[in-house]
């Protein structure tokens, strides 16, 4: 921050999403003085809160051929600039006995015009093919459908933008801006740890803040309109299927069965909600059916497994400039100059789009800013892989002999890529599992504290997945919390973080507090609560937004 | 709703783990052997992230020696050996080596080894012949081998046995395993013993091949499904003619119960009621007066009862302590709960062979100081585990009841 | 199979219940499914403690004469819970098991996360003091074993502090370690036990010397003693000044040793254990369940005079919960529950829950009924029972003692 308070910065991005990410990736690509600004935590809204889908644009192609081409195209260069965030499981569109097979052959039309190659196959080779899918369908055809994991692929795009020289700040919010004139030349930023408040100077400022960008660029006295789209998900416990499951049919709930990390996401429901929710999202009972008895007709055996938690994220829908009743929604990625649409100098929001077009919104917004700074450089971000994926000799060296290491060992190699070897265990204990369900080590930890601006468990949760496995931070929460004490010196702070960290947890379990996640829930309630006697005075002004 | 999500089924049986870790407290390889990751790693853990790719299989998990003490312990009901033993059949790509294969194939040995005991048994016992052993094949030097018997029980049976119990009226069938065919069939002739002074004639199935424990733990297992469904067949034949089929030893009990349908995903539902054993049976004859038992008077020994793994998940140990503890003459000492390290063929490997003595230890010492006659145990590998390693015999419950009871006596209560 | 009482359920509940039994010389046998919560044992029983800035210290029975008359130590009676639970310690100590405290005034333990919490029994090695004013001054010297990551010396020191206090953290290695070291996922407090044995044990003792010179006492994990107390105490011996051990979470130390010791003195008494059984049905003919049937007995049944049942709340499968229903899943017993599942929780994960206080509705004899009647020869004891929040009364312990013992006065 003292650095951020004195240098003079090409640009300001605001938002810690892949969006945010990318944009200051590409803007400290192009050598200009970068630097991000995040309210709370990289992938703290939208970003961490989806499908986690590499789209292959088949889902788009009937209704919205522009952003299916865009998919496509996307889906091929993050293949190539980031293998370690990217599990190929490839998709397939299935159709139910209640839908119609007459809208899988419109579908293979229109995947095929939008150059997304859409195969074609026997129901029965598709249940050979993914096991978990419902044995009664239809019809069947594969498509080059992902899974993306967004927490890696947010972090990858915030080191690519460090090495590059951008600064980057988290847990500071923008509380207004500084103008001359017409035009924006810096934030106010404050502190959400100290309320301290500082001014950052940049001659470009790029709203890339997801929804809450509509109230940016309020602050900055624009007017964007967008409309919040609440999508509800859930997790289950483990892999259930290896490949995506969609539905063939017109997109509509819980149509999309994903296998992430080591779990596997349903959904996703679609509500408009009012803003003043945005920040405080519980996932309802009638979601929660709605996914089960939708999940079901795509994957029977969901209906036995374990479900994990349920989380919702914000869709930032942005009215159409050009309908002058601000009803209908923008189709794609909107890139809005504010100098010429409002009088705004210096200002840019970069909205619409979603995870799978990260890239190619940070390249427009970056084509931009550069244009508004008269620089010319090309935009590389296509072409160089990100952290992590760049082939190294001695990646390959260590690579060679994967098959004989651990299983904790090849879980750091999936989740850090090339950059594994950062991992510097000095001793055997530095081997030892903080988290044994997703089998992050004491050294894996460290490494995340000390390089991967990890403030609090939330942060670690999301570079490393400790605390995302079945337990949900029971056995490793508290370990943990000792490992970031140890590191922050702030015994105060680090007891107070565990508590919110146990509270965040529970928020995503109570939605699906049942079975086996009740029974967990109960012992984890002991253990914390009972034995080690956690019990927060202020446990009521816990906000599980705040992270 | 809510047909959904009532219960979670076998096939995700792992996610019923909450991760309390009480089964590491358990396993006894965990305490004698770091490089094994313990079961709650190697279980439930490490199948979610071989679910999610099989490339994430630990080769470390073939130190499992299959106890099921793990699953004795859990909370949660959740089959960690079975989930492990499966993984260890699904996703290792390491072949079964020669030595495993010759170990596991206990039916091939042992015939071959019968017909030439007395030259086996020499041989095998001859400090050369077990350093060959040692280096070209692995299986430990220190080890000592079960003698082999010069008449199969099958043999023996058909000539001595088999005429007499055809003239009882009540019947029970008996699959006695290799350990009994091959080694001692003393403790067939034993079974033969109690049940006619009981009352009941034994016969033998028409066939039976080894249960396939020995298969199934060196993933042979093609062989293994190939026997245990030459075992169902002859098994069901028994069962459909009403009888009930016995069983002395714990390991073949347990794996043609339960190892069947969870490892090799056999259908067993309609014999595993009637497969049990022997302990089992006599205890049930008895306590429901179905028959009646009387002790010689003068029998007088003190017996250090050993539950094997096997026994201890099956959790029939009451029948044969309680049998045991029937006789005047018995001073019975209920030994800790504990393994004894050897797990089949895992103790005779020389990898493991320092882990399975260590991992003993505890039991070993126990022996030694209760100064007992003898140990009471139902499982063979447990007994030339611990006449091994301690040099206090072993006896089965049935062979310790052989000789106690007062034949004459039964068998006039009984007529 | 015949039995005088049957206990199903091995945990604390189960356990003193059929020592009890036993005791009065009856055929007894327990029926447990998996090993129990006592393995997650602080190393202190709580009677009532309370919970948050408000702990209760003196006098926690008068204060429990105060709780509403459905609760499980009105139903005993006030006097009649104390007079149970003085039977306590002497159970214990008949298990090997010593423990220190009294029902007239609690005293504190201290949390691994360094909090103080009041307690009614404490095991005679953990750390236990009677007011956060004997902190004042005192030097202690916190010690961890190297590498091991489930003890936070820091979170223990900021606790001491704060009552002024004086503490220095560190952590000490001895090489009979080394191989556990090796294990990523081994290093828990249980296995680290079992390798401090004999010379080991001495080792650790002279490196704790030499890291506490200068302290009043030294705070440790416990890692010593599984098995036996005899690590501990040849462990005591060997360090120059008190030692006091924390137990660690899961499993903890204590806990098994106490869940062993209570096991062995339990058959040595001649009762059955069975363990890893899952009971599945019972037969109840007029209002009596006559026997139980278990997933290894299969047709045989087990039959008995009485049967108590222990098998705790969700944790424990005593209670089981679906997507709309909550039940008792051995024989069906009535329940307090009502309501789908969103009024089973409080959003707030520290607030009392909801389900905590879910359970088996008894009579004032605490046995529980089936579609409304009682069935006369079953008692229900502990984390099953409804109608009380023990995390926050601080009462889980004494509830479940004073029930099993309550139980165990009925079926001898």
């Amino acid at each position: 921050m003292k650095n951020a308070r004195k240098t003079e910065y090409d640009v300001i991005i605001i938002g810690g999403g892949a969006t945010g990410a990318g944009t200051a990736r590409d803007c400290a690509m192009r050598g200009l003085k970068t630097i991000l600004i995040e309210r709370l935590d990289f992938t703290a809204g939208a970003t961490g809160r989806n499908h986690g889908l590499l789209h292959s644009g088949a889902r788009y192609a009937h209704t919205d051929p522009e952003s299916a081409a865009e998919c496509i195209k996307e889906n091929m260069i993050l293949r190539k600039i980031a293998r370690h965030c990217i599990d190929d499981t490839g998709g397939l569109f299935v159709t139910l006995p209640e839908d119609s097979l007459e809208y899988q052959d419109a579908f293979v039309k229109d995947c095929l015009k939008s150059g997304i190659q859409a195969d074609v196959i026997d129901p029965e080779m598709a249940v050979k093919m993914e096991p978990a899918v419902n044995k009664d369908i239809i019809g069947a055809v594969k498509v080059p459908d992902a899974s993306v994991d967004p927490f890696r692929l947010t972090t990858a795009n915030i080191l690519a933008a460090r090495i590059n020289g951008a600064d980057i700040i988290t847990y500071h919010e923008v509380i207004g801006f500084e103008k001359d004139g017409d035009r924006i030349v810096g934030v106010k930023v404050r502190s959400q740890r100290t309320g301290e408040e500082d001014t950052i100077r940049g001659k470009v400022t790029v709203n890339a803040a997801g929804i809450w960008g509509h109230h940016i660029a309020e602050l900055a006295g624009v007017k964007v309109n967008m409309y919040p789209a609440k999508g509800a998900l859930l997790i289950f416990g483990h892999r259930v299927n290896n490949m995506v499951l969609n539905r063939c049919r017109k997109p509509g709930d819980a149509d999309i069965l994903v296998p992430g990390d080591t779990i596997s996401i349903i959904g996703t429901t679609s509500t408009r909600i009012p803003f003043d929710e945005i920040d405080h999202m519980d996932v309802t009972p009638g979601e929660v059916d709605l996914l089960l008895r939708e999940g079901v007709k795509l994957s029977p055996v969901l209906a036995t497994t374990r479900i994990l938690r349920a989380y919702a994220g914000v869709r930032p829908l942005v009215a159409d400039d050009k309908d002058p009743t601000g009803r209908s929604i923008s189709r794609g990625i909107v890139c809005l100059d504010h100098a010429k649409r409002d009088g705004v100098e210096g200002f840019i929001t970069i909205t619409g789009g979603k995870l799978m077009t990260y890239r190619l919104m940070a390249q427009e917004a970056t084509d931009m800013v550069c244009r508004k700074l008269h620089v010319d450089r090309p935009c590389e971000t296509a072409i160089v892989p990100l952290p992590g994926s760049e082939p190294t000799a001695e990646d390959e060296k260590r690579r060679a002999n994967i098959i004989e290491l651990s299983t904790e060992q090849k879980a750091a190699e999936e989740r850090h890529g090339s950059w594994t070897g950062k991992i510097e265990s000095r001793s055997d204990s530095d081997d030892a599992l903080v988290c044994e369900c997703e089998q992050v080590s004491v050294a894996e930890v460290n490494y995340a504290m000390d390089e991967l601006h990890v403030h609090n468990l939330v942060n670690m949760r999301r570079r490393t997945r400790l605390g995302m496995g079945t337990c949900q931070g029971e056995l490793c929460a508290c370990r943990a919390a000792g490992l970031l004490e140890r590191h922050d010196k702030c015994t105060r702070r680090s007891i107070d973080d565990l508590a919110s960290f146990m509270q965040e947890r529970w928020h995503g379990m109570y939605p699906v507090c049942w079975g086996e996640t009740l029974c967990e829930v109960q012992f984890t309630s002991w253990l914390y609560q009972g034995v080690m006697g956690l019990d927060p005075e202020d446990s009521k002004d816990i906000d599980p937004s705040s992270f | 709703m809510m047909t959904l999500q009532q219960q979670n089924i076998s096939d995700n049986n792992f996610e019923s783990c909450i991760k309390c870790t009480i089964c590491t407290v358990y396993c006894p390889v965990t305490a004698v052997n770091p490089d094994y990751p313990g079961p709650k790693q190697a279980g439930p853990d490490g199948e979610r992230y071989r679910l999610k790719k099989p490339f994430f299989y630990d080769e470390a998990l073939k130190y499992c020696l299959n106890c099921k003490r793990c699953e004795v312990s859990c909370p949660n009901n959740v089959k960690i050996g079975d989930i492990i033993q499966a993984a260890r059949i699904k996703y290792s790509t390491h072949r079964p080596s020669l030595r495993d294969s010759m170990l596991a194939d206990t039916d091939r040995m042992g015939s071959v080894a019968t017909r030439m005991a007395p030259l086996v048994n020499f041989t095998l016992g001859l400090k050369p012949v077990k350093l060959i052993m040692d280096k070209v094949l692995k299986i430990d030097d220190r080890r000592t081998f079960p003698k082999y018997s010069p008449v199969r029980f099958e043999t023996w049976y058909k000539k001595e046995a088999a005429q007499v119990q055809e003239e009882f009226s009540k019947k029970v069938s008996y699959f006695h395993g290799c350990y009994v065919n091959y080694n001692y069939p003393q403790l067939g002739k034993d079974l033969l013993t109690v049940l006619n002074a009981l009352g009941y004639g034994v016969r033998l199935l028409e066939k039976e091949k080894c249960c396939g424990v020995a298969k199934i733990s060196n993933r042979c297992i093609d062989q293994a499904t190939r026997d245990a469904v030459f075992n169902l067949k002859y098994l069901r034949q028994a069962v459909d003619e009403d009888d009930e089929v016995l069983l002395t030893s714990s390991t073949c009990c347990f794996t043609i119960r339960d190892e069947y349908p969870h490892l090799l995903h056999l259908d067993n539902h309609d014999v595993r009621d009637h497969v049990m054993l022997a302990t089992r049976f006599i205890y049930r004859l008895l306590d429901e007066g179905k028959a009646k038992i009387a002790f010689k008077e003068d029998y007088k020994k003190k017996v250090a009862y050993h539950v094997p793994c096997h026994m201890e998940k099956l959790g029939w140990t009451i029948y044969s302590t309680s049998l045991l503890k029937m006789i005047p003459g018995v001073e019975f000492i209920n030994l800790d709960s504990h393994c004894c390290g050897i797990a089949g063929t895992y103790g005779f490997k020389k990898e493991n062979y320092d882990y399975s003595q260590a991992i003993g230890e505890p039991l070993f010492r126990q022996i030694l100081d209760s100064g007992c006659d003898f140990v009471a145990c139902d499982c063979e590998t447990c007994k030339w585990q611990i006449e091994m390693s301690t040099h206090v015999p072993v006896l089965n419950p049935i062979s310790v009841l052989a000789e106690a009871i007062d034949i004459e006596k039964t068998r006039q209560l009984n007529a | 199979m015949k039995f005088d009482n049957i206990i199903i359920g091995g945990g604390l509940s189960g356990l003193v219940a059929a020592i009890e039994s036993q005791r009065a010389g009856r055929r007894t046998a327990i029926v447990s499914a998996g090993q129990s919560a006592l393995h997650f044992w602080s190393g202190a029983f709580e009677f009532l403690g309370g919970s948050g800035p408000n702990p209760i210290i003196d006098n926690p029975l008068e204060v429990a004469q105060k709780l509403p008359p459905t609760h499980p130590y009105q139903k005993i009676g006030i006097k009649r819970t104390q007079q149970l639970l003085e039977k306590v310690p002497g159970i214990l100590a008949d298990a090997g098991i010593k423990v220190e405290g009294t029902l007239s005034r609690n005293h504190y333990r201290l949390t691994p996360l360094g909090f103080l919490k009041p307690a009614w029994l404490s095991l005679d090695d953990y750390f236990m003091i009677n007011s956060p004013d004997d902190l004042k001054d005192k030097k202690y010297s916190i010690v961890n074993i190297e590498g091991y990551i489930d003890f936070y010396p820091r979170f223990l020191a900021h606790g001491l502090l704060k009552h002024g206090a004086r503490c220095e953290v560190t952590a000490v290695d001895i090489l009979a370690l080394a191989p556990l070291r090796k294990s990523t996922t081994e290093m828990r407090a249980t296995n680290i036990s079992r390798f401090l044995r004999d010379d080991a044990v001495d080792a650790l003792a002279r490196n704790v010397n030499a890291a506490s010179s200068g302290a009043d006492a030294v705070i440790m994990p416990a890692v010593l003693g599984m098995f036996s107390d005899a690590p501990v105490q040849r462990f005591r011996r060997g360090v120059d000044r008190p030692v006091y051990f924390i137990a660690t979470t899961p499993a903890s130390v204590p806990g098994v040793r106490c869940q062993l010791s209570l096991r062995d003195c339990f058959t040595r008494m001649g009762g059955t254990f069975m363990p890893g059984d899952t009971v599945v049905k019972g037969d109840i003919e007029g209002h009596r369940l006559r026997r139980i049937y278990t997933y290894n007995f299969g047709d045989m049944p087990l039959e008995a005079d009485n049967f108590v049942i222990c098998t705790g709340s969700f944790f424990g499968h005593g209670l089981i919960a679906n997507i709309d229903r909550i039940y008792e899943p051995i024989f069906g017993l009535d329940l307090n529950v009502d309501g789908g599942r969103t009024e089973w929780y409080d959003t707030n994960f520290y607030a009392p829950q909801p389900y905590m206080a879910y359970g088996v509705v008894t009579d004032r004899d605490f046995r529980p009924s089936l579609h409304g009647e009682t069935i006369e020869n079953l008692y229900a004891t502990g984390a099953l029972l409804a109608g009380f929040n023990a995390l926050k009364e601080g009462s889980g312990a004494g509830i479940t003692l004073a029930t099993a013992l309550h139980a165990a006065s009925r079926i001898i």
